[in-house]
């Protein structure tokens, strides 16, 4: 692709295989199921879903939850910028994609997701969306750190701003944040979300 | 504190000397000043204070005041503007010394977040809590409301009627926007309405 004209290309062959993979596979099931306490992890790897969002687990105890997802076919994705006890830096990023091995790596931060690029992991973008003003300065950041997928929060402005990201940038987008009932989650997949993200059990397929 | 609280359940988003200008055409008694440097409409800005209209700052998007004591002496002290919105209980608590009303601004984008922000709220409690976006607050309000009674206002992406009046129905106090149509619409809903 020619966005990624200045990626080496082992990197961008790697990465655009486990992307092209994940949206496969969100054709079929088009949810991740996010994971906001331990003990919601069984019911997620015994659901259909594809991927699995960690958000605020620990760490240096996050290795073993990851490989659970693995041996079951699915992706592991680590939401950085809450993980307790890692730095939010390149050697952090190193450490989730090297030691630990996840599939992606989920952060609103522009300088994370280049460490996750170089680190040959699928890099989500969150936008934050909490007001307008919010939406021109993601765009800006989302367009400099050309993640492999941006993730829109909270679905509920998904949309109404939708038509202004696609005019800015083409990129993969799915939705997350207050996706509790399965009306929001097809509301959001009719409007072009390649998924949705949510942690309510009962919207894992 | 001498200076007023909020009694409309509008408060106008401000930007600029020139939306500041509509606002108090329009009659409104309370402003939030809500990104834009401050600076550049200091002297509007502190003529309205005195005249007894509510200025509220959002201290995490207006430009030119540092968040520190200094800035705040600045707001209470010169300017006798009536309170801050911040993401920062930190900055809260010293605006509290100031004898500022506190704002704890609050984002709602995921259930994660809007629980880490619900905690954030310090005693003492703040005279009102601002969640963003606002459109969520039909969506989130049972889950604020098991963690806290303060009023509620709503700042971010209200453009439309009814995006306002689902907010206000939802039991948020205040609802904030920057579109002077809701403004001319919504002039004279009072809190608790």
């Amino acid at each position: 692709m020619a966005t990624r004209a200045m990626t080496p290309p082992a990197r961008a062959q790697a990465v655009d295989r486990s992307v092209a993979r994940l949206f496969e596979a969100f054709d079929r099931v088009p949810v991740a199921a996010v994971i906001r306490h331990a003990e919601d992890l069984p019911r997620a790897l015994a659901s259909q879903v594809p991927a699995i969002f960690f958000v605020r687990a620990p760490a240096f105890h996050l290795g073993p939850l990851v490989w659970a997802v693995q041996a079951r076919g699915k992706m592991a994705f680590v939401h950085i910028d809450l993980i307790a006890g890692l730095g939010k830096d390149r050697a952090g990023v190193a450490f989730l994609a090297r030691e630990i091995g996840v599939n992606g790596i989920i952060t609103s931060h522009s300088a994370l997701v280049a460490a996750a690029r170089a680190d040959r992991v699928i890099a989500v973008q969150r936008l934050l969306l909490y007001d307008d003003l919010g939406l021109h300065s993601a765009m800006t950041a989302v367009e400099h750190a050309r993640p492999d997928i941006v993730e829109v929060q909270p679905a509920v402005i998904f949309p109404l701003v939708v038509d202004q990201i696609r005019a800015r940038h083409p990129v993969p987008i799915i939705v997350g944040g207050f996706v509790t009932e399965p009306h929001q989650r097809e509301a959001a997949l009719e409007r072009g979300a390649r998924a949705v993200s949510t942690s309510t059990v009962s919207l894992w397929p | 504190m001498r200076t007023p609280g909020l009694s409309g359940a509008m408060l106008p988003a401000i930007r600029d000397s020139n939306t500041l200008h509509q606002a108090l055409d329009l009659g409104y008694r309370q402003l939030l000043v809500e990104r834009g440097s401050l600076l550049a409409m200091v002297g509007p800005l502190a003529g309205a204070a005195r005249q007894g209209v509510a200025i509220f700052v959002n201290l995490d998007a207006v430009e030119g005041l540092a968040a520190d004591s200094a800035a705040l002496a600045f707001l209470a002290t010169d300017l006798g503007f009536s309170g801050v919105l911040s993401v920062k209980p930190h900055l809260l608590r010293d605006a509290s010394r100031f004898r500022l009303r506190t704002v704890q601004r609050i984002h709602a984008l995921d259930s994660t977040g809007l629980e880490t922000g619900l905690n954030s709220v310090g005693q003492p409690a703040p005279y009102a809590i601002a969640i963003a976006p606002a459109v969520a607050i039909p969506q989130v309000m049972p889950t604020i409301r098991e963690s806290t009674n303060v009023p509620v206002w709503g700042t971010g992406f209200i453009t439309t009627t009814d995006q306002a009046a689902a907010v206000l129905a939802a039991g948020a106090d205040v609802v904030s926007s920057a579109e002077l149509k809701l403004w001319r619409e919504f002039r004279g809903a009072r809190i608790g309405d």
